[in-house]
C-alpha cells in the first residue's frame, strides 16, 4: 500500500495548496517540513478525509483507518483515561469485556494501566501523549498522522518522543506521516522528506539528499545554512564582494552561493589539495557549542566554520587571528532563486 | 484612598439599587394578606401555568436553537452576520411589537390561520410561542459562544477514529458544551417567566402570573398586586437556586 497526492489544490480563505504532489511508500516514515502558515496541517487533513481537495486526487487512503494525533493530542476533556481509549472501539462490533481486555492491554504496552480512571487534566504532558499514542494504535491504524507532536514539549520529552516514534514505526510497519518545522526532527525521524512552503512542495527526498541538495535558497536558509551568499555566476567563477569562488554553475547575474559550515575546513597554513576554494581570514566572532565550535572568519564576506572543541584548542583560535579557510567545489550549492 | 474602594463603592451601589426594592416589597407585604394569596387556585395556577409554558419554550428551543449555534459557530457562508443580527432582534425591539408581529402571523386573519385552521390566539400554545421569540437569543448565543471555545480538531479526531460526523457531535462537542447549554436554558427559561408584552397581546387568556400581578394592580392597587408578586418570585428563586446547585455538583 501507498499514498499518493496528485494535483491537490484547494483554497482555504486566502491561502491556497497549490499543485500537491508527492507519494509515500509502504511503511514509509515520511515528514512534511515547513514553517508555520506553510499548509502542512491542511494538507494532512486531507489526507485523513476531514478536508476535501477542490481539485485532484489521494489515493492508497480509501480504505485505510487513520490515526491522527494532533499536537495538544486533543483528549477528550469530559472523558477518563479509559474512556479516551476505548473512543474508537464503541463504533465496532465488540461487547464491553472485549473492550476493556483490549484496553487494559494496550494501556499496559504504553506504562498508563494505573491511569485509566484517572481525568484527562490530572495527567502530566507525558501521560496525555501516551493516551493518544494509545488511543490511535488501539485501532491499528493504516496510516500514522502526527500533528507537530513535539513543539510543545521540553527538550527532554521531545527526546523520548522521537524514540517512542522510531520505535511505534519499527513496530508496525506503517506509514506514518509527521509534520513538523524542526529540521532536526525530520532529519532524525524521516525517510523521506517534503519542504512546503507557502502551500506549495518545494523539494521531496531523503534526508541526505534535501540536506546536502537544497533546491533553493528558501530551502537551504530553512535548513539552518549559516553561509548562503548572493553574488554571480560567470564561466564557473561565483563573485560576491571582491570574491571569487570556484563552482559548477551556469552563468547568472543573480546567484545564491551555500556551504554548510562543516565542510569547510580551517587550518593555519595553507594546505595542498584537491579543493580549489582557499581563502586568508580573519576571525571575527567564535560561538561555543556543546561539542563543536562556530568560528566566523571574514574572507571579504563572513564565512560560519565548524569545528570541532578539540581543533579549536589545539589551533589556539582567537578573535583576530588569521587565518586559512578552503573548501571544495563540489561542497558547494548554487541557486538562482 | 486604596483603588479597591474605587470598585468597591460602585459596585454596593448597584447592588443596593437592584436588592432594595426587592427587600421593601418583601417587608412591605402583610404576611397575612401573603398566605391567604398563596392559597388561591386563581394565583397558583397562573404561576404554574407561567412556569410551564416557559418551560415548554426552553425544550423547544434546544432542539432548534443547538443546531443553529452549532451551525452560527462552525460554518463560513453568506449573509451568516444577517442571520447572527437575526437571532438579536427580539433583545432590542419592544414587546409588545413581538405581540403584534406574532398575531399578524398567527392570529385569526393570518395566511396560517386561513390555510390550516389553526389559531392559537388566548392559548397556552400562544403564551410559549410569545416566551420562545423574546427569549430565545439566550440560549441560541450562549450555546454558539460555547461551540466557537471548542476547537474543532476534537471533533477531526473522533472522526479519525471511526465516528461519524452525527455521532461526533454527540459524543464529543455537545457534552463539551453542557455548561453553555444548562446556562443559556436557565436564561431562556427564566427570560421567558417573567415576559409580560408579547404574552398580553398574544394570550391575556390563559392568565399568566406577570399579567395577574398586572390585572390586580390596576383592579385593586399595589397592596393586591404585592404578594403575588412576592410569591413569583420566591418560587422562581428557589429553582433558579436549585438548578444552580445541581449545576455545581456536576
Amino acid at each position: 500500500m501507498s499514498i499518493s497526492l496528485n494535483n491537490i489544490n484547494k483554497k482555504l480563505g486566502d491561502f491556497f495548496l497549490k499543485d500537491l504532489n508527492f507519494s509515500i511508500n509502504d511503511g514509509e516514515y515520511f515528514v512534511l517540513l515547513g514553517p508555520s502558515g506553510s499548509g502542512k496541517t491542511k494538507t494532512i487533513e486531507m489526507i485523513a478525509g476531514l478536508l476535501r481537495p477542490d481539485s485532484g486526487t489521494i489515493s492508497g487512503v480509501e480504505d485505510e483507518k487513520i490515526g491522527l494525533i494532533y499536537q495538544d493530542y486533543m483528549l477528550f476533556p469530559h472523558m477518563n483515561v479509559f474512556e479516551n481509549i476505548s473512543y474508537g472501539l464503541r463504533f465496532r462490533d465488540l461487547d464491553r469485556k472485549e473492550i476493556r481486555e483490549k484496553v487494559v492491554k494496550t494501556a499496559g504496552e504504553y506504562g498508563i494501566s494505573h491511569l485509566l480512571d484517572k481525568r484527562i487534566e490530572m495527567l502530566s504532558g507525558g501521560e496525555k501523549q501516551r493516551t493518544a499514542i494509545a488511543r490511535a494504535t488501539i485501532l491499528s491504524p493504516g496510516i500514522y498522522i502526527f500533528d507537530e507532536p513535539t513543539s510543545a514539549l521540553d527538550r527532554n520529552l521531545k527526546e523520548k518522543t522521537r524514540i517512542l516514534f522510531r520505535e511505534l514505526h519499527r513496530k508496525t510497519k506503517k506509514i506514518f506521516v509527521h509534520v513538523t518545522h524542526d529540521f532536526e526532527e525530520a532529519l532524525s525521524l524521516a525517510d523521506k522528506i517534503g519542504i512546503i512552503f507557502d502551500g506549495e512542495i518545494v523539494q521531496t527526498g531523503t534526508p541526505d539528499q534535501i540536506f546536502c541538495f537544497p533546491s533553493s535558497k528558501l530551502v537551504a536558509d530553512f535548513l539552518g545554512y549559516k553561509n548562503v551568499i548572493k553574488g554571480e555566476v560567470k564561466e564557473s567563477i561565483f563573485r560576491s564582494n571582491g570574491v571569487s569562488l570556484m563552482v559548477n554553475g551556469e552563468n547568472s547575474s543573480l546567484s545564491y552561493v551555500a556551504i554548510r559550515s562543516d565542510d569547510i575546513f580551517l587550518s593555519e597554513k595553507k594546505i595542498s589539495s584537491s579543493a580549489r576554494n582557499s581563502f586568508h581570514g580573519v576571525v571575527i566572532d567564535i560561538v561555543k557549542k556543546s561539542t563543536i565550535v562556530e568560528v566566523v572568519v571574514d574572507i571579504g564576506f563572513p564565512l560560519s566554520v565548524d569545528i570541532t572543541r578539540r581543533s579549536f584548542v589545539d589551533m589556539k583560535i582567537s578573535i583576530g587571528k588569521k587565518i586559512w579557510a578552503t573548501f571544495k567545489v563540489s561542497s558547494l550549492r548554487v541557486f538562482t532563486h | 484612598m486604596r483603588i479597591k474602594y474605587l470598585f468597591i463603592l460602585p459596585g454596593v451601589l448597584l447592588l443596593l439599587f437592584l436588592g432594595y426594592p426587592l427587600i421593601k416589597m418583601i417587608f412591605n407585604v402583610d404576611p397575612k394578606i401573603l398566605l391567604d394569596t398563596a392559597k388561591e387556585k386563581e394565583v397558583m395556577d397562573s404561576i404554574m401555568l407561567t412556569l410551564r409554558a416557559s418551560l415548554f419554550s426552553t425544550i423547544a428551543a434546544l432542539f432548534t436553537g443547538i443546531p443553529l449555534a452549532y451551525i452560527f459557530a462552525r460554518k463560513e457562508f453568506p449573509g451568516k452576520k444577517f442571520l447572527e443580527g437575526l437571532i438579536d432582534i427580539p433583545v432590542i425591539i419592544p414587546h409588545t411589537a413581538v405581540g403584534i408581529a406574532l398575531l399578524s402571523a398567527w392570529g385569526r386573519h393570518s395566511h396560517i390561520n386561513k390555510l390550516t385552521g389553526i389559531n392559537i390566539v388566548g392559548t397556552e400554545a400562544a403564551i410559549s410561542m410569545a416566551m420562545f421569540f423574546v427569549s430565545v437569543p439566550f440560549l441560541v448565543n450562549s450555546v454558539k459562544s460555547g461551540f466557537r471555545l471548542i476547537d474543532p480538531r476534537y471533533e477531526n479526531t473522533a472522526i479519525t477514529l471511526g465516528a461519524s460526523p452525527w455521532q461526533a457531535f454527540y459524543t464529543v462537542s455537545l457534552p463539551m458544551v453542557k455548561k453553555s447549554v444548562i446556562s443559556g436554558s436557565i436564561m431562556m427559561w427564566g427570560r421567558g417567566i417573567s415576559e409580560f408584552g408579547a404574552v398580553i397581546i398574544l394570550a391575556y387568556h390563559p392568565v399568566t402570573a406577570p399579567v395577574l400581578i398586572f390585572e390586580r394592580f390596576q383592579n385593586f392597587g399595589l397592596q393586591y398586586a404585592l404578594p403575588v408578586t412576592v410569591i413569583m418570585i420566591g418560587i422562581s428563586l428557589v429553582i433558579f437556586f436549585l438548578v444552580r446547585i445541581y449545576e455545581g455538583q456536576k
